[in-house]
């Protein structure tokens, strides 16, 4: 093998794994599991765990939100999927929803989540559930912002006759 | 008996050719790599910290002192007589033992407080002070290995042991005490035993590549280096 190609060799090899420790200073990995999945988003493999997603839904079903947040969060632990992201910003919201006023701790990570599955929906993200009222991201932002955010509307008593979504 | 010498140099020259363009680019990246890696103490996460802007300037002092030491040789290894594949492959070595230079400072640099500044400072005195002494490549590794060993020991030895949250009832009085009159700027973030371990074999890597740079230069008989005279 000759100079050139040894060269050449050494410069792509040596490239790529300054790439990959610009990725991992970049993304900031926990642990090794982190970097696996981290690896796989990159790569384009990354898929979420279904049964987690499913055994989620099921608790969401029967309004056990905060079961449900953390099974999506396993199922999803690199943050990437949108759809997982907006069923857990579904769950802050309709756990921090009341007929009085709204928990804002939980509003305010709904927007989070729901923010986190804007940014990686790369059309506009919608869910076809028929047991959500709320079908697309931009929806539920919407109502999570407006939970948010303070007005003379909230002292007026009618408001306890409105209804969760 | 000419064949064998022939075949003995063919062969070293074909050792120092994938040293110089596959071995010490890796060894470099790698160093780059762990220089900023801790694993945090009280759940053993990975911490990456990237190079601050005073390893960026201790690396620039580190390489031209390099230069000055004889260790690279620049004007050889860039030059218009060279084909421009291997002026391209030199510029990443550089870049390579930049960066590596860089993040071997981090590993031995308290990360915050009043002993940052202070390790930054005896690190800038010295090599500024270095600039103008006379050195030859292997005094120059000597004093590189005294200087990272020292900071080494005390940062991950001294400090560590100090601040260690098991330690005696005595290290965490002196700690306390020193944190109170030193209103808390002598405080260093604890990190996992591992975190030594890891800065001890960043640092021999860092060293081996060194070493191995000279070792190639030196072992041609004239300073165009195979690595850097760029004629296949």
């Amino acid at each position: 093998m000759n100079r050139r190609w040894i060269q050449i060799i050494g410069l792509t090899l040596s490239a790529i794994y300054a790439a990959a420790i610009i990725w991992l200073y970049a993304t900031e990995p926990r642990t090794f599991q982190e970097v696996a999945t981290g690896a796989q988003v990159a790569a384009g493999t990354y898929q979420v765990d279904q049964e987690k997603f499913n055994a989620a839904l099921a608790l969401f079903r029967r309004e056990q939100f905060r079961a449900a947040r953390d099974e999506w969060q396993r199922a999803d632990s690199a943050q990437s999927d949108p759809k997982t992201q907006f069923y857990i910003a579904y769950a802050f919201y309709r756990e921090g929803w009341g007929r009085v006023y709204n928990d804002q701790a939980l509003f305010k990570l709904g927007v989070e989540a729901i923010n986190r599955a804007i940014a990686l929906s790369p059309t506009t993200l919608t869910v076809d559930d028929q047991n959500l009222q709320l079908h697309t991201a931009a929806e539920l932002k919407a109502e999570l912002e407006q939970g948010t955010q303070r007005s003379w509307g909230d002292v007026n008593p009618l408001k306890v006759l409105r209804t969760r979504k | 008996m000419k064949t064998d010498e022939l075949v003995l140099a063919n062969n070293k020259l074909r050792n120092q050719i994938i040293v110089s363009y596959l071995v010490l680019p890796f060894i470099f990246l790698t160093v780059a790599l762990l220089g900023g890696l801790r694993v945090s103490s009280d759940n053993h996460a990975f911490m990456f910290l990237p190079p601050s802007l005073i390893t960026l300037i201790l690396s620039v002092l580190l390489v031209l002192l390099l230069v000055r030491g004889g260790l690279i040789d620049i004007r050889s290894m860039i030059a218009g007589i060279n084909p421009p594949m291997t002026n391209v492959a030199h510029v990443w070595l550089l870049l390579t033992l930049f960066f590596a230079s860089a993040q071997a400072f981090n590993s031995v640099l308290p990360e915050r407080g009043l002993l940052h500044w202070l390790f930054s400072f005896f690190f800038l005195w010295t090599l500024w002070n270095n600039q103008f002494s006379s050195f030859d490549a292997r005094r120059l590794l000597r004093s590189l290995v005294v200087l990272f060993g020292t900071a080494f020991l005390l940062k991950h030895l001294l400090l560590s042991s100090l601040y260690a949250s098991d330690g005696t009832w005595l290290k965490s009085l002196t700690s306390t005490l020193i944190s109170s009159v030193t209103l808390g700027t002598f405080d260093t973030p604890r990190f996992a035993a591992s975190t030594g371990y890891i800065s001890f074999f960043t640092l021999g890597l860092y060293m081996v590549g060194l070493i191995l740079i000279g070792t190639v230069q030196n072992s041609t008989p004239s300073r165009n280096l195979p690595m850097i005279s760029g004629n296949s």
